[in-house]
């Protein structure tokens, strides 16, 4: 039996290893094709990717754009999510299982709808177009996470801040944040990818060069670089690798933080 | 008092937000689906009202049926079949291999948890070059067993996006199986190895019914994931060839975006939203009773 759990685990080990050893040999290889084989190692893809394809630019807007996302987002997360954790109100299930039910339906449903919405309001191709709908498609599940985050800290402790004499808001900053810190961390690190790695909306709200970021950068070369029967893949691999780096540090960084919290409806 | 009026001002801007993002874009669906809207070509500068007629068009389009199918063929492949039994399994596994430290294990969880965490679109990039029928690494490998190259994209469009997104998305159960398979008391299983029974048996008549609520979850939850899939399949295929791994959400955005129909398009959007509504307010229902 242990031999045979050891055999599956080895295929399962090929399986989804190989086209990710096959993306970090080929982005470091001078000429990879789709097939895998050991690098014949060099950085000059890197190089060019910065060089040739102006990456900087788009690295930039995709920084500002998450770190901007990010910053709001845990803003109106933590400000609503604290609001409803202790408002006492008729409709309140109501309105958290709407947050639930927003949070099931996937974007791709109201893509076409989202299109129309950003031209009408001139909100293509412009940071704060990006900004807004970034934060708004985040805020039903981690207000939803965050809320139950706020649920496990009783309302003593701020209650008893205000009897010593602190004010609303004075005893919210001294009693209430510092413990729930390690929540918006989460809150942080989820909507910081989320709008980094976010790819599908940028595909049909920015089309001007200025305002490309990285994802759609590695879409587009994806699809032209080399032309279209010989893709560069070492090329485009590079890009692949440049947009993954963060998700990655930033998941290995918060990863016992994330696996606790990143399944809505499981205890912890 | 005071204090209830700074609660109720503190949810304000996420309603407003949302409200921008699900409330506004559904309005604006529901109003555009009735009208000839289109962002190129003649009917552009001839915009006017239909009523219907887009809704009876969409029914009587064949294309909307291939697509309809497509959804519920890459939906039960990928997400019911694939993503279920094999997170299940893998699930399984790391959780016996835990109890007889087996190694291994912890590498199998991390690189399942890579594939999910792992950006959509490079994923995508990942399978097309896997499948490349030239020089792709599977056909490869076929050639280094004997077997003769086989035309993935071509001749077997469907199985081949489905594989690739069992590939991304099984740790989502794996995840949901692994923290449920502890919540399942120990003595039970204990007892019963005392009466007899064996792993299966175990299996079915103690876990599965205990956690039957987060097994009818976890599956609407990736049932309605994966029929909005869209940027693995674009990546791959692009819905092609022809039609065959066109799902509904390529369909909409086909239209919209490359036949630049936005009201055709929006009709079609409409029409996902009814589904998805429903399957959420299942999904509600149930999620509510636990």
């Amino acid at each position: 039996m242990k031999i045979l759990v050891s055999i599956i685990f080895l295929f399962m080990i090929i399986f989804f290893g190989v086209p990710f050893l096959w993306l970090y040999f080929s982005a470091f290889d001078k000429e990879a094709s789709a097939f895998i084989k050991f690098p014949n190692f060099t950085l000059s893809n890197f190089i060019e990717v910065f060089r040739e394809y102006n990456f900087t630019r788009y690295l930039v807007n995709s920084s500002f754009v998450a770190t901007i996302t990010m910053i709001l987002t845990v803003l109106i997360v933590a400000i609503s999510s604290y609001s409803i954790s202790r408002i006492k109100w008729k409709y309140k299930n109501a309105f958290l299982y709407s947050l639930l039910l927003l949070h099931s339906i996937p974007l791709s449903t109201t893509m076409v709808p989202i299109y129309g919405i950003m031209r009408i309001l001139r909100l293509r191709n412009s940071y704060l177009g990006l900004i807004l709908i970034y934060t708004a498609m985040q805020l039903p599940f981690l207000i939803w996470l965050m809320k139950g985050f706020f649920d496990t800290i009783p309302e003593e402790l701020e209650e008893a801040s205000w009897i010593d004499g602190c004010s609303f808001f004075k005893g919210l900053f001294k009693v209430i944040l510092p413990v729930s810190l390690p929540g918006i961390l989460v809150v942080s690190v989820l909507s910081f990818l989320g709008a980094w790695g976010e790819s599908m909306l940028i595909l049909i709200l920015v089309d001007s060069e200025k305002m490309k970021t990285v994802p759609l950068i590695f879409y587009e070369a994806m699809r032209t670089v080399g032309g279209y029967m010989e893709v560069r893949y070492e090329l485009v691999s590079s890009f692949a690798i440049l947009f993954q780096i963060p998700v990655m540090i930033l998941f290995i960084l918060s990863r016992k933080l994330l696996a606790v919290s990143i399944i809505p409806g499981v205890e912890r | 008092m005071r204090r209830r009026k700074f609660l109720i001002l503190g949810i304000l801007p996420a309603i407003f937000l949302m409200t921008f993002l699900f409330v506004l874009p559904s309005l604006w669906g529901i109003y555009s689906s009735f009208t000839n809207m289109a962002l190129l070509g003649k009917e552009a500068a001839n915009f006017r009202f239909l009523g219907l007629e887009n809704y009876i068009k969409l029914f009587k389009d064949s294309s909307f049926y291939t697509s309809f199918v497509n959804t519920i063929y890459f939906v039960v492949g990928s997400a019911l079949i694939g993503q279920f039994l094999l997170g299940l399994i893998i699930a399984l596994l790391i959780d016996y291999a835990e109890k007889k430290k087996i190694p291994g294990r912890g590498i199998v969880y991390g690189i399942v948890l890579l594939a999910w965490i792992n950006p959509t679109l490079i994923a995508g990039f990942q399978w097309s070059a896997m499948y490349d029928y030239y020089y792709g690494t599977l056909n490869k490998f076929l050639n280094l067993l004997g077997i003769q190259k086989i035309n993935w994209l071509g001749t077997m469009p469907m199985l081949s996006v489905i594989v690739a997104n069992i590939w991304r998305g099984t740790a989502f159960t794996m995840l949901i199986w692994l923290s449920a398979l502890k919540t399942v008391p120990l003595e039970l299983y204990e007892a019963s190895k005392i009466d007899g029974a064996n792993a299966f048996n175990r299996f079915r008549y103690i876990t599965v019914p205990i956690l039957r609520d987060i097994i009818t979850v976890n599956l609407i939850q990736i049932t309605m994931a994966t029929m909005g899939a869209f940027l693995l399949i674009w990546a791959i295929t692009s819905g092609g060839p022809g039609l065959k791994t066109t799902t509904l959400s390529l369909f909409a955005y086909r239209t919209a975006f490359e036949a630049y129909r936005l009201g055709y398009g929006s009709a079609i959007a409409v029409i996902m939203l009814i589904i998805n509504l429903v399957f959420g307010i299942i999904y509600i229902r149930l999620f509510r009773r636990r």
